[in-house]
């Protein structure tokens, strides 16, 4: 269990230990210190700031120049030529806001994210204990879990994309072959079966995860877990009752990343299920696509930036409202 | 703890940045940019040499480059310079181009998709018809000249059809057919008889296949629903007709029975539009239902050129489903050449258009693809193209659908064909969704004010 995970240095102070009170005759002595590290701080800044000067310029000019254009154009009847706009103040938002595709679609974006993440604190909790436990060829099981995680998303979902093609799928023509035919699903047609389709497609990037928590275990205080098997805890209540507890910071990680992350999901759907069946596993990504370049009819490019406003607040929200979640607790 | 904190900040720093770009948003300009002006013409002596920049996403790259190469040859003094796009991505780069100000001489432009996105960056056609022959209307079909001006929203014609596409068109293996001594389907049960007994022959051929990607699926059903009235899909898209009519719920019926009675499989919903042909092409699929800009592949030449590897194809209307009906196709002008405001050499421009359109041997260079139906009056394929008696039947009948009166393919402008229509289509396919209830649900989502025609 503990040979990938580093023990403390017994001359390290523990972890959460309190400082001790400083003595009253050193205070004029410490001030002089504090004082002097103000000094030097403040003579640290402007080189500092030089060095980041250009790098905010351009982020600077970046977020101003996204902002401003959504904002812009979110109240502009306009098309893709961005010629002849027109304003219509705020009807581009009252319209996204009563469709109800687009909250469906947002309620999409929150089911698999809820999936993602309950699979990451699960099954990738578990992948990346197992494998800091040294099991044998831990690398090639890395590799193995990481790899679609790594490749392009738009490639790796138009792969899955043809494994569930109903006729000539892998998957299906897997199960018929071995006398499992009637497991086939019309993966698309079916609203349930393209759920479950994209639930498995989004545990396949369970690596990521996997890479946190190995990230993380790698600097774990084995001592405590040293403690509990002198005490004879089972392996289990080792996971459970020590090891999740202990790998907490990384949750939050894990979750928020997943959380902020699958807002950008377009491609995972879009080369999937592409939205199938009848547009019910579509997300805003698609939806915000779908509105830019629809297969008919110019590209409503105001009505597209109108959503996007309003999937960019409503990510800040559900972000904002887990980090007031997780600190209450 | 310390990192939540900065979490907030960040997500207050965002909301704030959200907050004054709606702030900015408000109380900036609501204008935008207007049609930009025509560029000032350049001034070309004799014998000088003029290079026009020309975009565009049709034909395929390696016929353009002959067409140019002929253009070229018998206009010494002009090179063209192309650049080839795939039609997907050419509909959001010739805006953004234009609308940049983009130095361009010639451009493609897809008369139902694209005209309106464009017109304000393109010269009329009467601007540089004088640089055309004085009798060149009389050249070209009337009918597609006047979807193509029609189609703008000020009813001016800003480019020059190259010709027609329809659909939806069938495709068939001929050698498929003819092994299992079967004729090209007329009716649907027709089809019903071909598809029961290619699936007996169980040599792994799929009996239809077409796209099941949403955007097809009006164009399937749209072929079907004109059997009953060739205008009805334009009735429809023009209040003329409720969506809840009985005749689209009779169209809806009949869509669905397609399905519900294993003529077409709801399995083939999941493939896409080149899953579709590839099956086809190798010889996997009996039939393919796609459009008449996949008549290519009635030419023995090109199906050897491309590597597809079925012997000889046949093509005909998608077969009469409604009792009474006849076959139909929505079909619309295409290919449209136009002269950016931004040309400096309309003239010149106006040479390489005439070539492609109005006259012959210009034609000839890219219409032996079958792509279009070229608008060149009085045109006729060279009998090399079509080898087999299927092909020239084949080519006659997708010719024939095209020439007929039927609705415009892509003609109303609207998100409710793609947010609404198409989804609903697929719902109806495949069961889910009774064709009465599907066709209250589209009146009442027409009806909302929220996809008005552009």
């Amino acid at each position: 269990m503990t040979s990938h995970l580093t023990t403390p240095s017994p001359d390290a102070p523990p972890a959460g230990a309190r400082q001790a009170t400083p003595d009253p005759a050193s205070a004029a002595p410490a001030a002089s210190a504090a004082r002097s590290r103000a000094r030097a701080r403040r003579r640290a800044l402007l080189p500092a700031a030089l060095f980041l000067a250009p790098l905010l310029a351009l982020y600077g000019v970046y977020y101003l120049y996204a902002f401003v254009f959504l904002g812009q154009t979110s109240r502009q009847s306009v098309d893709l030529s961005f010629t002849g706009a027109t304003d219509v103040g705020w009807r581009n938002f009252q319209l996204v806001l009563t469709d109800p595709v687009f909250w469906r679609d947002i309620g999409n974006n929150l089911l698999f994210a809820a999936v993602s993440i309950l699979v990451a604190l699960t099954l990738g909790f578990f992948l990346a204990v197992s494998l800091a436990s040294g099991v044998r060829a831990r690398r090639f099981f890395f590799v193995v879990f990481l790899l679609p995680s790594l490749v392009p998303m738009s490639l790796f979902a138009t792969v899955f994309g043809q494994l569930i093609q109903t006729n000539g799928g892998a998957i299906n023509q897997t199960l018929r072959a071995v006398g499992l035919g009637a497991l086939a699903q019309d993966w698309t047609g079916n609203t349930t079966s393209a759920y479950v389709a994209v639930f498995i497609l989004l545990t396949y990037l369970v690596g990521l995860p996997v890479m946190y928590y190995t990230s993380d275990l790698t600097t774990a205080n084995t001592a405590v877990l040293e403690a509990a098997m002198i005490d004879g805890a089972g392996t289990w209540q080792m996971y459970r009752m020590i090891l999740f507890p202990m790998l907490r910071g990384t949750h939050r990680t894990v979750i928020l990343s997943v959380l902020l992350g699958s807002f950008r999901w377009f491609e995972l759907i879009y080369f999937s299920t592409g939205s199938q069946p009848a547009g019910r596993t579509g997300i805003p990504g698609t939806y915000i696509y779908d509105q830019m370049f629809p297969s008919t009819g110019g590209g409503q490019i105001g009505y597209a930036s109108a959503a996007s406003l309003v999937v960019l607040v409503v990510a800040i929200a559900v972000s904002a409202v887990n980090v007031l979640v997780q600190r209450r607790r | 703890m310390r990192n939540d904190a900065q979490v907030c900040r960040g997500l207050v720093a965002a909301a704030t940045a959200l907050v004054l770009s709606l702030s900015v948003a408000a109380c900036g300009n609501s204008g935008g940019v207007g049609g930009s002006a025509d560029a000032g013409q350049a001034t070309v002596g004799a014998g000088q040499k003029v290079t026009l920049n020309y975009w565009t996403w049709f034909p395929a790259q390696a016929t353009v480059q002959k067409s140019i190469a002929a253009f070229e040859a018998a206009n010494p003094n002009i090179t063209i310079n192309l650049r080839e796009f795939s039609n997907t991505d050419y509909q959001k780069e010739l805006p953004l181009a234009l609308g940049g100000g983009q130095s361009l001489d010639i451009v493609g432009v897809q008369v139902s998709a694209m005209t309106n996105t464009v017109r304000t960056q393109l010269r009329p056609v009467s601007d540089w018809a004088g640089d055309l022959p004085a009798d060149w209307k009389s050249r070209i079909s009337s009918t597609m000249l006047d979807q193509t001006q029609n189609i703008a929203k000020d009813k001016t014609l800003y480019s020059v059809p190259m010709g027609s596409i329809g659909s939806a068109v069938v495709y068939s293996n001929a050698d498929v057919l003819k092994k299992l001594g079967l004729a090209f389907p007329q009716t649907q049960a027709d089809l019903a008889a071909d598809v029961a007994k290619i699936k007996a022959a169980g040599n792994g051929v799929t009996p239809v296949v077409f796209s099941g990607e949403d955007w097809w699926q009006d164009e399937m059903f749209f072929t079907v629903a004109d059997q009953i009235d060739p205008k009805l899909s334009d009735e429809l898209y023009t209040d003329k007709v409720a969506w809840n009519s009985p005749q689209f719920v009779q169209a809806l019926t009949a869509y669905q029975n397609l399905f519900k009675n294993s003529v077409l499989d709801k399995g083939t919903l999941s493939l896409k539009e080149a899953d579709a042909d590839n099956a086809f092409n190798s010889g996997k699929a009996a039939f393919l239902v796609e459009g008449s800009w996949n008549s290519s592949v009635l030419s023995s030449a090109y199906r050897k050129a491309n590597g597809i590897t079925v012997g000889n194809v046949g093509a005909g209307a998608f077969p009469v489903v409604v009792p009474g009906g006849r076959p139909a196709a929505r079909t619309f002008a295409e290919g449209g050449l136009a002269i950016p405001k931004s040309s400096k050499y309309a003239a010149q421009a106006a040479k390489f258009i005439q070539f492609m359109t109005t006259d012959p041997a210009g034609v000839k260079t890219w219409a032996s693809d079958l792509v279009l139906v070229p608008s060149l009056n009085g045109y006729t394929v060279d009998p090399s193209v079509l080898t087999t008696p299927e092909a020239r039947s084949g080519y006659a009948a997708v010719q024939s659908l095209i020439n007929a009166p039927g609705s415009g393919r892509g003609q109303y402008s609207t998100t409710f064909t793609s947010d609404v229509l198409d989804n609903t289509l697929l719902d109806v396919a495949r069961g889910n969704t009774a064709p009465q209830a599907a066709a209250n649900s589209l009146q009442s989502a027409w009806t909302s004010g929220r996809y008005p025609v552009q």
